[in-house]
């Protein structure tokens, strides 16, 4: 934006230029050009005393006239009038050059700068487009649904989950845009009676949809645990985490079944009835006794 | 393949499936067991208190700092303003004979 | 049997916002079911398993019944957090219509506007 103003201006100069020095050298006489020409260019040269003495530029009636008369043999007022307006646009021209150079050296040093320096990759990276990894297999792994009643904070979330995603190496699709949720409800507007009279409200729900796409369980539990860390204000989440097994899963089960003995091993040793406990005869005998058969009351 | 033979299989798959083998479609009851209680949501409709100035008053006060409640003392101050009119409440009727009911009665 | 009500009272009044008898009634009787529903629920276990004896099943048909009424879900009614009305309270907040009404216009209640279509 910046660069776009000094070329314009730098446009402008090349036509104010031009006049300025035809009319200065071959045609004295030509009364219109100062005021007509600076009235398009940038305002710093319109604010620039335009001398308007006896024979005003804008003014075209009394000019023909003059023109006839000045051809034949030009008075010494005419002549000083000539004099003082082509210093003033001397003038205006030198203002023009200094600002021009002043505008030349800015633009430069801003050149400069963006040659030399630069910001850092990621930063950058904010003012683009999220960057994606790419998917191998295509296996869904994770869903995850980022539900809100406004949509800046949820773009906004959404936003940065991918990009999480991105730096966790996680290859990721969306945010589709899923139907939106509305709830209406139409109530009495007054507190009793009068029932003709309601009011309605609505809540609409937004949703985006997140899909994670074949990537590490352990990857992905961090990502979900990033979102949650950082949890973002009037979004809410909820993830769908697909885990998948190999076709041997009952082998790896046998083959962990020593370990998991090992560990239950000592709590399933604690249960067991008490030596003292032990009653002759049945538990049927206990249960026909009279105690157990009278209803519990409550 | 005889009957029998399909019932033994559906025997199999319920014990590995752990599901119930009721080949007569028995009415067991289960639908009950399957069901889950709905005691805690019910039982967590109405806002639960929190914590309270006098809960304050209460942890601190064993600790040797003084606690300043404003209400309460206004409160304290009427009542004995009352009191001092003669105004404060009547006292507890412990027994039937002194209540004042049994007194109009007679 | 006692069939005071009274036992289901708790030792300190455990409401914040609006509190009203009547609240404090239904709040009873909640804790009260809470309490007693795996009970309940192996009552009508056993009542609705054809595979036992008549007499255990007419037991727990009686024992059923004669539980207290509080501890009964039908007694619960679902009342206004905010005022305690009992009529045309909404589920989704917990308020009755006007009281929805009031909060959706001071916006205390998120996404809630009002609609015109």
């Amino acid at each position: 934006m910046f660069l776009g103003t000094t070329r314009s201006l730098v446009g402008a100069s090349k036509r104010l230029w031009t006049p300025i020095s035809i009319r200065s050298l071959s045609t004295p006489n030509q009364p219109s050009a100062p005021s007509t020409k600076t009235s398009t260019t940038a305002p710093q040269i319109k604010a620039e005393p335009t001398p308007t003495s006896a024979t005003s530029p804008t003014s075209a009636t009394p000019m023909p006239v003059k023109e006839s008369a000045a051809f034949e043999k030009p008075p010494v007022k005419e002549w000083l009038v000539e004099l003082w307006r082509s210093l003033t646009t001397l003038f205006n021209v030198l203002v023009l050059i200094i600002f021009l150079f002043l505008e030349y050296s800015r633009s430069d040093r801003l050149a400069d700068l963006e040659k030399n320096a630069r910001l850092p990759r990621s930063v950058q990276a904010l003012y683009l487009r999220p960057l994606r990894r790419k998917a191998e297999h295509g296996l869904p792994v994770c869903d995850l649904q980022l539900r809100s009643y406004s949509a800046e904070n949820l773009e906004f979330f959404a936003d940065f989950a991918i990009r999480a995603a991105y730096y966790l190496k996680l290859p990721v699709s969306g945010p589709v845009p899923l139907p939106r949720i509305t709830q209406r409800w139409t109530v009495i507007r007054s507190n009793f009676v009068h029932k003709k009279s309601k009011e309605n409200f609505e809540r609409i729900t937004l949703r985006r949809l997140i899909q994670i796409k074949d990537g590490h369980p352990e990857a992905v539990q961090a990502w979900l645990a990033f979102l949650r860390k950082h949890a973002f204000y009037g979004v809410g989440m909820k993830a769908n985490v697909w885990e998948h097994e190999s076709l041997d899963a009952g082998k790896a089960l046998d083959a962990s079944l020593p370990e998991i003995q090992k560990t239950v091993g000592p709590h399933l040793a604690q249960f067991g009835q008490r030596e003292d406990n032990k009653r002759p005869g049945t538990i049927f005998d206990a249960l026909d006794n009279a105690r157990y058969a009278e209803p519990k009351n409550l | 393949m005889s009957q029998s033979r399909i019932l033994d299989l559906v025997k199999t798959q319920c014990r590995i499936f752990s599901a119930t083998f009721n080949p007569q479609r028995l009415r067991l009851g289960n639908k009950i067991l399957r069901q889950r209680l709905r005691g805690p949501t019910l039982a967590a409709w109405y806002p639960t208190k929190i914590v309270s100035f006098r809960d304050l008053q209460n942890t601190y006060k064993p600790l040797g700092l003084t606690t300043f409640d404003e209400a309460e003392d206004d409160r304290e101050e009427a009542i004995q303003i009352t009191k001092l009119r003669g105004k404060g409440r009547p006292k507890k009727k412990r027994t039937a004979a002194e209540s004042r009911s049994a007194k109009k009665k007679k | 049997m006692s069939k005071a009500a009274s036992m289901f009272h708790p030792k300190r009044l455990d409401l914040s916002g609006f509190v009203n008898t009547r609240v404090i009634r239904d709040h009873n009787k909640r804790n009260a079911f809470a309490q007693m529903e795996p009970e309940r629920q192996a009552l009508r276990y056993i009542i609705r398993n054809t595979s036992l004896p008549q007499r255990t099943r007419a037991q727990a048909q009686l024992q059923l019944s004669q539980m207290h009424c509080y501890t009964r879900p039908t007694q619960i009614k679902n009342r206004c957090v905010a005022s305690g009305t009992a009529r045309s309270v909404f589920r989704d907040f917990r308020l009755n219509r006007f009281q929805f009404r009031m909060q959706a216009l001071a916006g205390e209640l998120p996404g809630v506007k009002k609609a015109s279509w």
